[in-house]
């Protein structure tokens, strides 16, 4: 009885600790350019300035303007994956994980608020995943507006 | 829904997707990076082909069903478990000091999972086939686990920056961790039948997740982003938009 229950435990651990690592790995992906500033003017998000103030100066947190902006952001940006420049219209594999990681770190961060332990730590990498969105989304807008074709291109087809 | 056709669906999108990675591992130019790989997937569908057919010919409660569940389950354990060996081995493929030590651990650990499934057997002789097996394929299977941990680990230690690796890691943990759980949940709470059909969705759950994963890992990342699209439909569009 013991010993399920710590198997219980430690399995679920696991299971959560490399859900988290697998997670954390497909942020890592590199883009060739910060698509996401564009992506970030154009929406008024608000999740960069909020991170750099987390990071530089360690601002003390406003925790239900946090809540509300992340959501917003969250909102705004899955709408965007969705619906801009997706000829599917709909989220790939890696999208819709992120979508489940970031969901279950918006849980984490009021589990965290109640205990406060490691706040900080939860929204730095609920806006690495809004950054990791807006990157996305600003990939595929400037692949459409360019495309194959070139300005050149399109005056040479006319 | 009900929650039979959601496992079923699992288990067909499984099946699917390993016929997939198999193709496409055997065709790239890569593959022998991904022996491991393609002998894990290979068991894992032969496995998941044959319980099929033989629960559609002899239903569920059939002996041929149990004697074809329980060995098929033995073949991915042991596969599972060379899998993780040929991870440790990829890992160390630069340090070459570790290796030695590490091929010793793996055979001891081996060697001990054999010792005490062989123990607990001998107290009881009266299920000779599935008792040893049952047995020792539930204590192979934490070994596995433990070990892929001790792997992902060693990965940090050594600051590899093998990050496809990474990730297949990721995905063998959670292919090892949750059915891991829903076996110990049915243990704790004696079998009752939520509990199982939790574990048998949670099961087939984890080897979407795991497939899922080595997929991402596996399928080059260039053109995953990007949206393709034709030539003639940006001019076209370009052409209403400026009502050319």
């Amino acid at each position: 009885m013991i010993l399920a229950a710590l198997i219980l435990i430690l399995s679920t651990a696991m299971f959560f600790f490399y859900f988290q690592v697998t997670c954390q790995k497909v942020l890592r992906r590199q883009f060739d350019r910060e698509y996401f500033q564009s992506i970030v003017n154009a929406n008024r998000l608000e999740f960069p300035s909020w991170r750099k103030s987390l990071e530089e100066f360690g601002a003390p947190v406003d925790y239900p303007r946090l809540r509300m902006m992340l959501k917003c952001d969250f909102l705004a940006l899955t709408y965007l994956l969705k619906n801009a420049a997706n000829v599917n219209q709909r989220y790939s594999n890696e999208e819709r994980l992120l979508i489940l990681y970031f969901r279950w770190q918006f849980l984490s961060l009021a589990v965290r608020r109640l205990l406060k332990v490691g706040e900080k730590k939860a929204v730095l990498r609920l806006t690495s995943v809004l950054q990791y969105f807006a990157n996305v989304v600003g990939q595929r807008v400037n692949t459409v507006r360019f495309g194959n074709l070139t300005a050149a291109d399109y005056l040479l087809n006319l | 829904m009900d929650s039979g056709i959601v496992s079923y669906g699992f288990q067909y999108g499984c099946i699917l997707i390993e016929a997939g990675l198999i193709v496409f591992v055997a065709q790239s130019s890569h593959r022998n990076r991904f022996v491991s790989v393609l002998l894990y997937l290979s068991c894992l569908l032969a496995a998941g082909l044959a319980r099929s057919y033989i629960l559609h010919r002899f239903g569920l409660h059939s002996a041929q069903y149990c004697y074809v569940y329980w060995t098929t389950d033995f073949l991915l354990v042991i596969s599972a478990f060379i899998l993780v060996c040929l991870f440790f081995r990829r890992a160390c493929l630069h340090q070459e000091k570790m290796w030695p030590f590490v091929r010793l651990l793996l055979v001891f650990i081996f060697v001990l999972v054999v010792g005490i499934s062989g123990l607990i057997f001998s107290r009881n002789y009266s299920h000779l086939f599935l008792q040893f097996i049952v047995e020792f394929n539930q204590n192979l299977y934490f070994a596995c686990l433990v070990l892929n941990t001790l792997l992902y680990l060693l990965l940090q230690q050594i600051d590899s920056v093998d990050d496809q690796l990474g990730l297949l890691v990721c995905g063998v943990g959670i292919q090892f961790a949750g059915p891991a759980a829903t076996l110990a949940l049915i243990h704790l709470t004696t079998g009752e039948g939520f509990a199982q059909s939790l574990g048998s969705l949670a099961m087939r759950f984890c080897t979407l997740g795991m497939l899922l994963v080595w997929t991402y890992a596996i399928v080059p990342v260039r053109g995953r982003a990007v949206v393709t699209r034709s030539k003639a439909a940006v001019l076209a569009e370009v052409t209403a938009h400026l009502n050319i």
